[in-house]
Formats: C-alpha cells, structure tokens, sequence
C-alpha cells in the first residue's frame, strides 16, 4: 500500500491529535476507577463518620475522667497544643504528639516526634512510622493511658 | 528497606496502570519526531513522493528524543521503587506536556530569526534534569514534616535570592526578555530564582495557615455586615505577599505578582472557606493595579495593547507579538496545518511567551483543546490529593500546588489570546526554559510524595 506525501502527513497529523485524545480518555478511566474504590470507602465512612473510640483508662495528670469516652474521625491529631481535635493539658504529652488516621480499612496510629513517646501495648513507636492499630490495643502518651474500642 | 523491594516486585501492586499511561506519550513523541523527519527530507529533496512501509526514515534518526521515552520509563521504575502507592497519574501527564515541550522546541529552534539547531536537545537536556529532581525530592520529603518547620527558612530564602536577581538587574537591559535571570558561572547556566520563589512561598503559605487556619476561620469581628478579620494574625502572609510584589513590580514581572498574588488568594480562601477574604484581596488587588498603572508606564503600555493592538500603527510595533500570536492561532484552524508545516516563527519570542499560538497553528483548535484538558486533569488530581491528605499542611500543600499550575495555564493562555494585557509567564513543562521545567518537576515530585501513606505504613 501506498500513500501520497501529503495523504501520508494528514495521516499523521490526525493520528498526533487522536493520540492527545486518547491520552486524555486513558487517564480518565484510570481516575475513575480510583473513584470508585474512594467511593466504596466513604459510603462506608459516611454511615459512621466516628471510626472509632478511645476510653481513657488513666488520665495522667490530664484533666480528663477515666471511662470517659472519646471519638475518633479521621484524622484525629493528639496533643497539648489546642488546634489538637483531641486536647490533653498534661505536662508529659507534647504540643503535636501523635494522630490517628484511616487508610486501606485499618486504623493507623503515628508518633509525632512527641518527647516522651507513644506506646502501642508498652511498645514505643518509631516518629513518623505509622502502625496500624486493631480495637483493645492501648494507647499512652506520655501519662495518659486510652483503650482503643470499635 | 526490604519492605519497599518486596513492594516493586510484587506483581500484583506493580504500577502497571501508569505504565499503560506512558504508551501515548511516547507514541506522541514518535509520530512528531517522524513528521519533523519527512518534512526536513522533503525540503531537501531527497524526500519521497509515496510513503509505503520500506522508505520510512529509519528509527536511528530520532535518537534523541527516544531518550525522553527511556527517560520516562526510567522515573517509572524509580517511582515504583520509592513511592510504590502514589497517584499513578502524574508522571504520565508530566511526560505528556514535556514531551510536548521538546518536540516543540526541536521544531521552533532551527526557524527561529537566529536559528538554535539545538534548543530541542537543550529542552530534552533539561527535562531529563527535572526528572532527577522529581525523583529527588519523592526521596527527600520521605518524612515531609521538615518541609513545614523551616518555613520561614523557606519564605526568606527565596526572597533573598530575588533580591540578588533585583540588584543584578538594575545594569542590565530592561526590554531584554531574560532581564530577570541570574548568570551563574561563566558557562552562562542562566537559572530563573522566581521559579523557586513560588515554590517556596507555597510551602510557606500552606505551613503557616495550618497552624492558624482556626483563627482565620473562626476569629475576627463583626462590624454591622463586615467581617474585620484577624489582621495580627496576617501579619506574617501579607509581609511576604507585599515583599514580594514589590520585588516582581521591581522586575517587571507582572506575570509573576499576579501568580503569587493568585496563590495567596486561593490558599487563603482554601485554608478559611471565607469569602471574605477573597472580596478584601480583590479590593487591594484594585488599589494595587491602580497604583501600579498610574505609577509605571510599561503597565499602562501592556493594558493599552489589550485594546488597540489592531490600529495600525500599533500592530506593526508595540502589538506586532499580539497581533502575530492571533494569526498564528487564525490560520491553524481545527485540525491545524500539521506539525511542521506552519509557520509559527513570525511570532516574536514564540518559543518561550508564545508556544500556546504555535501549538494552536499546527495542531489546531482540537490540539489546543487536548492540552488545555491535560492541564485540567493535571489541576484535578491535585486537588484530589488535596482532599484525601492526611492533615492540613499537606492538604494546603497539595492545593496550593494545584493552584499554581492552575493559574499559570490562565494567566498565559489568556495573555496568548489578547483577553488580558500579555506577562511574560511560562506555559508549565511546555514553554522552553530550564529553571520552569525543574520547577514543574520538583511540584509534581512533592504532589507524587504527597499521594503516598507514610513511609511506615504496614500492617503490624
């Protein structure tokens, strides 16, 4: 088969442009596909937008009552500072101190780079080292003490 | 680190669906290299008059731009490496508009009024560069909370650098087009430090206003129906705002005050969810230009442009670019004369304020469109990192950058378009220039880092 100079180019012209446009639809299809999973996961976190709870189990010297029940969203910041969705006013527990946050149907928990520390079950977190966290784990920072709950 | 390499080599979370993203761009690159090919053997008459499958030029002849395509892959395979779960969309888009950039280059340089044979290497040398700094910075902001600590490191040190750019350019030539970069070396490696202001004042405005959004928010007076908000807290944005306006109207750089101006209107309002604050700027916004009008007279000869640049005295002087750039548009069509085949080089400065008018004269309004819709994907993914981030900072990061891409695709397009008086700002990854590309590169870097879970994410 063969083609004129000027066909061949108009061929090819036509065929750079349609290449934009696929480009483009290919994209698309990729992101909305991620849109579906994001959909899927927050349907599931729109039904109960608190993903969770914390129950203080020793307030430290915090001004909080233990039993007191606390509600998780994502994501929820812990600390001293009071932008914190979570203020704890003990002298032990840093400004910016940890968060808790969903991702992928888990709970993660992360340390701040908080002075005295945050324990999962006794065990100290890496700073910045995410961990996920299952429901009964408990939770100190510094001298308050919570219990994670469903 | 053995997490991460089980990561890349586990199939099954391989990044496939952005290697299926990197077809077209590398099928774009080999049909405009292929057409560039055909109509330089053509002009030569060497060319043939029929095309079948056995007198196509050999693929060896395209071996420069065939880096772009190894280059993309390469940053592919780094990113699946370093940040296996980020958006998988970014680097395709990137790759498509700078590959765009290249080919644009490599057939601008030899029509240009002084031909640079070269400056399609030189752009694929410099996108070649961005994508190491890309890959350099996924790696740097491994923990991006250091990024937010030194913000005003950041803030003051790019405005430092502008300032040397100011004073050096008080002996050079104003109506030069490069007046505002700074030589380094005698290599003449010119690098652009307005680049790297508007990076720098991003990370700053984002690091700032997570830390006061609430007092933004929630805090100020009413006064009967206006809102006084809380300006003691604002002290900090509007210093840098003002600094560097001034340093931009200094540098006749209007294109870039009214970026960095966009950028702190749009964070603000991002951070406070307060038109309020969007009424007040335009107001100052208001003040500002008519100070600024009545105060300089190139901003009076750039406003005048907009309205007159068809008189005929004025199209063959002050307006011929406008003028020229409508032409060029004009004369593409729908379907444009084909890449190659225009004659975009009347325009003056056509490969760096006017690559939008050479783009919409070869591949017409349906070419032009497609790129205006990438940059729009481009804008979109941003502001979906934006909103499923993990805390503020990097919420405002992520919208901040999404903005500036945003705003500097409005600001030259419409420039390109005589709807607003002309600024000299680059189209981003398109437009020939070393210090945009990179800079480019380094946001698409922070919104890939940005796009991840923490470094730690495992399940325990």
């Amino acid at each position: 088969m063969s083609l004129s100079f000027e066909e061949f180019l108009l061929v090819l012209r036509i065929a750079s442009i349609a290449v934009l446009y696929l480009f483009i639809l290919q994209v698309v299809l990729v992101a909305r596909r991620d849109l579906a999973v994001a959909t899927v996961q927050s349907a599931t976190q729109a039904a109960r937008s608190v993903i969770g709870h914390l129950v203080v189990v020793d307030s430290g010297s915090a001004p909080l009552a233990p039993g007191t029940t606390l509600d998780i969203v994502s994501p929820t910041t812990l600390g001293r500072a009071p932008i914190n969705t979570i203020v704890l006013e003990s002298n032990l527990v840093s400004m910016e101190h940890a968060r808790i946050y969903f991702r992928s149907n888990s709970l993660w928990v992360e340390d701040l780079g908080s002075k005295n520390g945050t324990f999962l079950n006794d065990q100290q977190l890496a700073p910045q080292k995410a961990v996920a966290v299952r429901p009964r784990d408990i939770l100190r920072l510094g001298d308050v003490r919570f219990r994670i709950v469903p | 680190m053995q997490q991460t390499m089980r990561n890349a080599f586990d199939l099954r979370r391989y990044r496939w669906s952005e290697l299926f993203l990197l077809i077209m761009p590398s099928l774009f690159i080999l049909l405009g290299m292929l057409q560039l090919q055909l109509i330089a053997q053509n002009s030569t008459g060497k060319g043939p008059t029929a095309i079948n499958i056995n007198n196509l030029p050999a693929i060896d002849v395209l071996a420069p731009q065939l880096l772009l395509i190894v280059a993309l892959l390469a940053t592919h395979v780094a990113l699946s490496w370093l940040v296996p779960n980020a958006d998988r969309t970014l680097l395709p888009i990137a790759g498509m508009l700078s590959s765009m950039g290249v080919l644009m280059a490599t057939r601008l340089g030899p029509d240009l009024p002084s031909p640079e044979p070269r400056l399609g290497f030189k752009q694929l040398i410099w996108v070649l560069i961005g994508f190491g700094f890309c890959i350099a910075t996924v790696f740097a902001t491994r923990s991006i909370r250091w990024l937010r600590l030194y913000k005003y490191t950041w803030a003051v040190g790019g405005i430092i650098l502008v300032a040397i750019t100011l004073i050096h350019a008080r002996n050079v030539n104003f109506d030069s087009p490069t007046h505002d970069q700074l030589n380094l070396g005698p290599a003449g490696l010119a690098f652009q430090p307005s680049e790297l202001l508007k990076i720098c004042l991003v990370i700053f405005y984002a690091a700032y206003l997570a830390e006061n959004r609430e007092i933004l928010a929630l805090e100020g007076r009413k006064v009967g129906p206006f809102y006084i908000p809380p300006l003691k807290h604002m002290g900090p944005l509007i210093g840098m705002l003002l600094v560097a306006l001034v340093l931009f109207v200094g540098l006749r750089e209007l294109g870039l005050a009214l970026l960095i101006f966009g950028i702190f209107v749009s964070m603000i309002y991002l951070a406070s969810g307060r038109l309020a604050y969007v009424f007040y700027s335009l107001g100052g916004f208001a003040v500002g230009a008519f100070i600024a009008y009545n105060l300089f007279s190139y901003v009076r000869d750039r406003v005048a442009i907009v309205s007159t640049a068809f008189q005929p005295d004025v199209a063959d002087n002050k307006g011929y670019q406008i003028v020229q750039g409508l032409i060029a548009l004009g004369s593409g069509g729908v379907l444009g004369q084909g890449f190659g085949l225009g004659h975009p080089t009347f325009v003056p400065a056509v490969q760096t304020d006017y690559v939008a008018a050479a783009i919409g004269e070869e591949f017409g309004l349906a070419g032009l469109f497609a790129i205006l819709g990438i940059f729009m994907l481009l804008v979109y993914r941003s502001f979906r990192i934006a909103v499923r981030a993990r805390d503020t900072f990097e919420q405002l990061l992520a919208g901040g950058i999404g903005s500036v891409f945003a705003i500097q695709t409005l600001v030259i397009l419409a420039g390109n378009l005589k709807l607003m008086p002309l600024t000299g700002i680059p189209l981003p990854f398109i437009t020939y220039g070393g210090s945009s590309v990179i800079a480019n590169f380094i946001m698409i870097g922070l919104l890939l880092r940005l796009s991840t879970p923490a470094e730690g994410d495992q399940v325990a």
